[in-house]
């Protein structure tokens, strides 16, 4: 690929930003004014409750003097839950895009004027699909980014009421700039990890002739319905395996920056994970994940949806 | 040199009807063809498969490209303009002209520009903002900043008042035209672009009725205005069509000649639409209606 087609695809790209500004620009930015309200909201609350800040001053006294391990852990911990109501936004409002990018087009008849221009339906269908798993990713970890600095900076403040220095209690071991190369590296696994599920969305957008949302949704319900049926009338038991169920535990996967047991949930078993630093994401959990068996069967299913894609788009028109 | 548009053989169908029924052409650069038809003949199938929009079955070679396989190629040097529905109405104008610009290697945004300017156009409006008729000109002053071979038109001036509609022709004719392109046109108002045609082609289920130059169709058919006395004479001649008008009976001959028809009435060229009309027409409603004035 050379760097005229990079910056062709890069100009698609920024094209899908136009057309779903919503999306791309005031979703992160309406998440980031939500969570920076209701912060101050519960720091107004705890001001009014806490006469003269005497507890909350002696908190973060208390804070300053645990070991910079424990501190480090639990400011880990506050932050990177913060990442986690990015990523879940992202992926309904990626769905949503998903459902209708090969379909809006098709629908209100633009797709006459895209399919003038001197560019690939590959093409086409490549930026629709990196807007998805790249893009979307980035926004949202800026606006993650941004509301971590917000929430150190009120923090900072506070420490300042309470005496004692900002920078050694919290910024140094929330250490925030590793973490974002984590969370960057994590969320673009996590797009892959999610390919599949985001292709055959995709798909369902390249040739339905409506509702692709509908459609992408309920084909997986009804036959995770079936196969329950089916394996209850000829086995007279339920089927531990499911479509539903495999498809849930992806997305759940897919969305929370933690390494969460899963087997343990989806068994009901009591072993929950307790908060420990092996619980959330790190470089060794996401590297494993680059390279299971799982993910790159998910993979091989997004490109075979991909690939379908493609197919359909080159023959769709406006009717 | 290369045909700009070369068909032979063209098939398409949907299920049982026949949108293209063995279709042939062939169309050098520097001409305006108008591609005339009823509704549900064949038209835009047949635009579709030039623009690699379409399947078909046959040989059809758009500037020496394959358009079903290489239509991303052929878009460099082919433009398009859908009736006015087809810009996105999310996009603001800005917006239109860059992704023009960065995808079109052809575009020149200065030209753009230059036509943009003579219009009330604004670069921050959206296009759903716009009226029908300015995003028909934005349309429009884009295809034209673009040098490309050939420009399809499918029904580009539908829905659009009278001065628009011929601001659009006099723009594409004067400041776009020239030897080295070739225009496609599809429209039903006929009367509007008759008179910048090089070539005629009428289509009717999928077949071609008409496919020549505006001069041979010329020197082929005649239309006359009988005089009353010449009457059965001139019926016995074989008019392909009879109307009455204001009690005068109008016929159209094919290809006879013109010392025979000057001695039953006056010679008029037909227009293209009363052409239509006799070519194309149903032929028990065109009789009853010639034996309801009679």
């Amino acid at each position: 690929m050379n760097t005229n087609s990079l910056s062709r695809l890069w100009i698609m790209m920024r094209r899908e930003v136009w057309e779903s500004p919503f999306s791309f620009k005031w979703t992160p930015v309406i998440v980031v004014g939500f969570i920076l309200l209701f912060t101050i909201l519960a720091l107004i609350i705890g001001a009014r409750v806490d006469n003269e800040m005497v507890f909350t001053k002696d908190g973060i006294r208390q804070f300053a003097e645990m070991a910079v391990e424990q501190r480090s852990l639990l400011l880990y911990g506050v932050t990177i839950s913060i990442s986690a109501i990015f990523t879940q936004v992202m992926f309904v409002v990626v769905v949503f895009y998903l459902a209708g990018c090969l379909y809006d087009d098709r629908r209100d008849r633009s797709i006459l004027f895209w399919k003038s221009l001197p560019i690939s339906d590959t093409m086409t269908v490549a930026s629709k699909i990196l807007t998805a798993i790249v893009l979307a990713p980035l926004v949202y970890l800026a606006g993650t980014i941004l509301i971590q600095i917000l929430i150190m900076l009120i923090a900072t403040c506070y420490s300042f009421l309470a005496g004692v220095n900002p920078f050694t209690t919290f910024w140094g071991p929330s250490n925030l700039p590793s973490m974002w190369l984590l969370l960057l590296f994590g969320g673009l696994v996590q797009g892959l990890w999610l390919l599949p599920l985001y292709a055959w969305i995709l798909f369902c957008s390249s040739w339905a002739p409506r509702l692709p949302i509908l459609i992408a949704v309920l084909v997986p319900v009804l036959i995770g319905i079936f196969q329950q049926f089916w394996s209850f009338f000829s086995d007279f038991r339920f089927s531990t395996e499911n479509i539903m169920l495999t498809i849930l535990e992806r997305i759940g996967r897919g969305v929370v920056p933690a390494t969460i047991e899963w087997d343990q949930i989806t068994d009901g078993s009591e072993r929950l994970t307790r908060p420990a630093e092996e619980m959330f994401m790190s470089y060794g959990s996401v590297v494993d994940s680059l390279f299971s068996l799982q993910m790159w069967i998910g993979i091989a299913i997004g490109i075979v949806f991909i690939v379908a894609s493609i197919w359909f788009r080159k023959r769709a028109t406006d009717s | 040199m290369k045909p700009t548009i070369y068909a032979k053989n063209l098939h398409r169908h949907y299920g049982k009807t026949r949108a293209l029924d063995g279709v042939d052409m062939n169309i050098p650069a520097g001409r305006i063809v108008g591609l005339i038809g009823p509704n549900g003949a064949g038209k835009t199938t047949a635009l579709k498969a030039i623009l690699g929009l379409t399947n078909f079955e046959g040989e059809l070679e758009v500037l020496g490209l394959d358009p079903s396989k290489n239509r991303d190629d052929l878009m460099q040097d082919v433009c398009f303009i859908a009736d006015v529905a087809v810009l996105p109405r999310w996009a603001r104008v800005w917006q239109i002209i860059d992704l023009t610009e960065k995808l079109h290697p052809r575009f020149s945004r200065k030209i753009c520009m230059k036509y943009l300017s003579k219009t009330k156009i604004q670069q921050k409006s959206k296009v759903r903002a716009l009226s029908k008729g300015m995003i028909v000109q934005l349309h429009l002053a884009l295809v034209m900043a673009i040098d490309a071979k050939l420009l399809v038109l499918d029904e580009p001036t539908l829905g659009l008042d009278i001065l628009f509609r011929k601001q659009f022709y006099s723009n594409l004719l004067n400041e776009y035209f020239d030897q080295q392109r070739t225009i496609l046109i599809t429209t039903h108002q006929v009367e509007e672009v008759e008179h910048i045609l090089t070539d005629l082609i009428f289509i009717k289920d999928g077949k071609l009725i008409v496919n020549s130059s505006m001069d041979e169709i010329h020197d082929r058919y005649s239309e006359v205005m009988v005089s009353p006395e010449s009457l059965e004479q001139a019926r016995s001649m074989n008019p392909i069509h009879e109307r009455v008008l204001f009690g005068r009976h109008i016929m159209l001959f094919d290809q006879a000649g013109r010392e025979e028809l000057e001695l039953i009435g006056e010679i008029h060229k037909p227009s293209v639409a009363d052409l239509f009309v006799a070519l194309m027409g149903d032929k028990e409603a065109q009789e009853e209606r010639v034996e309801g004035a009679a």
